[in-house]
């Protein structure tokens, strides 16, 4: 199934990429043959078959805070992008989305 | 013999009887490091202060006639989409470039706590996503059997280590053949245990519901050795199993074991010499007992579709938490839209830029219902299908890869062609089976790698099958 520019650009959109106009040619090629290869999961009759969950355990752990000692702390600070002090700095969230796409 | 091309069964034996010190071990795989990697890049990051540290401390305790059991001392390589707590760990990607791991993955913990040597961490492709290791922000790994040539992928950095004597064992990770697939075409052995077994607590997560953690070794005997210790249940990973523990289960032969081929598996579209290779294998397990047959095995093709679908959508969403804010790389000075789309472009390279496209676009809406809730339903249907084989069968064999080691850059240009290199490995992981890659001979001049997939939990069924194997050639 081919896919138009535009449709390729939403989803960039929907993803946050930011694709230039080669990047999404090339992304519309890509998605064309792969979901060419997998259309053939159409033709199977797999109503009678339940969607797949894999199992897991089904107790739940206590959702409670755990301490951090201050060495993780340190390396959790430090991965922040940006930063004022201890506190992780980051765009204006109230500036508005991107020709209110988003 | 150079020490760093013991097993680690053998290197336990030396240890334990006082021949050789984990110091000893650690240097000899740190200089084969210093000689090879430059040309190979199967480690990113080596961490040679802190592994002799280690091996330091093993010494003393085996000097206190203590052990902490068979890994103690033992030099291994760690998958760079592991976290240890303190280094950098970054996935293979340039989004994640300079990022520190602020806690330790169970299996690191469990790897510390008995005592291995952690060398350094190995290249991969960026977030597990490729079959050739082409595709790290790193540059590539090269296979060490002909330099030309890729190692596979996503974990060649660890098979590499493996395969080039670097390292006695190394962690990968496998969503689709991200261990077996590397092993056969570097020619070691490469183990996905069964979905469950293994906490993936601190694993980067690319398709949480079939990734899963195992070993690269030399022998079927020394993955066995790694998957004691990183097993078990663990109360930050809901999908482990309380399943009975892995216990190895060495073979004399295969008196009473049988083997299926899976008749679709074994159709057109492999290379001639893989085919007579692993069919010579196929003789050999005959040969020491193996009662063998062919197998009905309905829907093996649709399994990569199945993957093809399931695990972008996993992608789009797992990789959804690199946005530039709280860690990774941020383009400074934009607008909130602007610094999620710029930072995102910038830090993930083709492959995941295309898989998370795919996976946005099988989950919109109009579409799920068609693409990932389909899938879903064919998964039933396949694990199904693998269940009546297993009814007939103890264990399936196939190659593990349709073609020996190709050329760096061949695949690259079309993703499609570098996907159908999965189509003996995904059908594992979409049924959350345990299975083996064993090296099985040449095609090409490059090592095959012989896959054996067992039962949920059969590990070792497959292992036993597997060593008898080696033992044979």
């Amino acid at each position: 199934m081919a896919l138009t520019t535009n449709e390729v650009k939403q989803l960039a959109d929907l993803a946050r990429l930011d694709l230039s106009e080669d990047e999404v040619k090339a992304a519309e090629q890509d998605l064309e043959n792969i979901l060419g290869y997998v259309e053939r999961l159409q033709k199977i009759d797999a109503s009678g078959a339940e969607p797949f969950a894999m199992p897991a355990r089904t107790e739940w752990r206590e959702d409670v805070s755990l301490p951090c000692d201050h060495a993780s702390c340190e390396i959790i600070l430090s991965n922040f992008p940006e930063r004022s002090g201890d506190l992780l700095k980051t765009p204006g969230v109230f500036e508005s989305p991107k020709g209110k796409k988003a | 013999m150079k020490l760093n091309e013991l097993t680690i069964a053998e290197a336990r034996k030396k240890l334990d009887a006082g021949d050789i010190t984990s110091i000893d071990l650690t240097k000899a795989c740190l200089e084969e490091i210093k000689n090879q990697n430059p040309t190979l890049n199967a480690f990113i990051e080596v961490y040679e202060a802190d592994a002799l540290e280690q091996a330091e401390r093993s010494d003393e305790r085996h000097s206190r006639s203590e052990c902490w059991g068979a890994l103690d001392g033992i030099p291994l390589g760690l998958k760079d989409n592991l976290l240890n707590q303190g280094k950098e760990t970054t996935s293979g990607s340039n989004i994640l470039k300079g990022h520190i791991s602020a806690y330790d993955a169970t299996v690191v913990r469990k790897l510390k706590e008995l005592g291995a040597v952690i060398l350094g961490r190995t290249n991969m492709d960026e977030f597990a996503m490729g079959s050739s290791t082409e595709h790290s922000a790193y540059g590539p790994t090269k296979n060490p059997h002909d330099l030309e040539r890729v190692p596979g992928g996503s974990s060649g950095g660890s098979a590499v280590a493996v395969a080039a004597h670097l390292a006695l064992g190394a962690l990968g990770s496998d969503t689709g053949g991200s261990i077996r697939q590397p092993a056969a075409l570097c020619g070691t052995v490469g183990l996905k245990p069964t979905y469950g077994r293994v906490s993936r607590y601190g694993l980067m997560a690319m398709a949480s519901s079939l990734d899963q953690i195992g070993p690269f070794a030399k022998t079927a005997e020394d993955a066995g050795l790694i998957l004691e210790a990183l097993q078990g249940a663990d109360k930050m990973d809901q999908t482990t199993s309380d399943h009975a523990a892995f216990v190895p289960e060495w073979k004399k032969d295969l008196k009473g074991v049988r083997i299926g081929l899976p008749r679709q598996a074994w159709g057109a579209g492999m290379h001639d010499e893989v085919r007579s290779e692993v069919m010579k294998s196929v003789e050999i397990l005959k040969s020491r007992g193996a009662e063998v047959k062919e197998v009905d095995l309905p829907y093996a093709d649709e399994a990569l579709a199945v993957y093809y679908v399931v695990m972008p959508c996993e992608v789009s969403a797992n990789l959804a938490r690199f946005d530039g804010m709280r860690y990774g790389l941020r383009e400074k000075g934009l607008p909130l839209f602007e610094t999620y789309a710029k930072s995102r472009a910038e830090g993930f390279g083709p492959e995941a830029r295309r898989r998370i496209l795919l996976g946005t676009y099988a989950l919109s809406r109009g579409y799920y219902d068609a693409y990932y809730l389909q899938a879903k339903r064919v998964q039933s249907m396949i694990r199904r299908a693998y269940e009546q084989a297993f009814s007939e069968v103890d264990m399936l064999v196939t190659p593990t890869a349709p073609n020996p080691a190709f050329r760096l850059g061949e695949k690259t240009s079309d993703p499609l062609t570098m996907y159908l290199e999965d189509v003996f490995t995904v059908g594992v992981n979409v049924a959350g089976l345990p299975a083996v890659s064993v090296p099985c001979g040449k095609a090409d001049g490059m090592p095959v790698g012989m896959h054996i997939i067992g039962r949920h939990f059969d590990e070792a069924g497959i292992l036993a099958a597997a060593r008898v194997f080696e033992e044979k050639i």
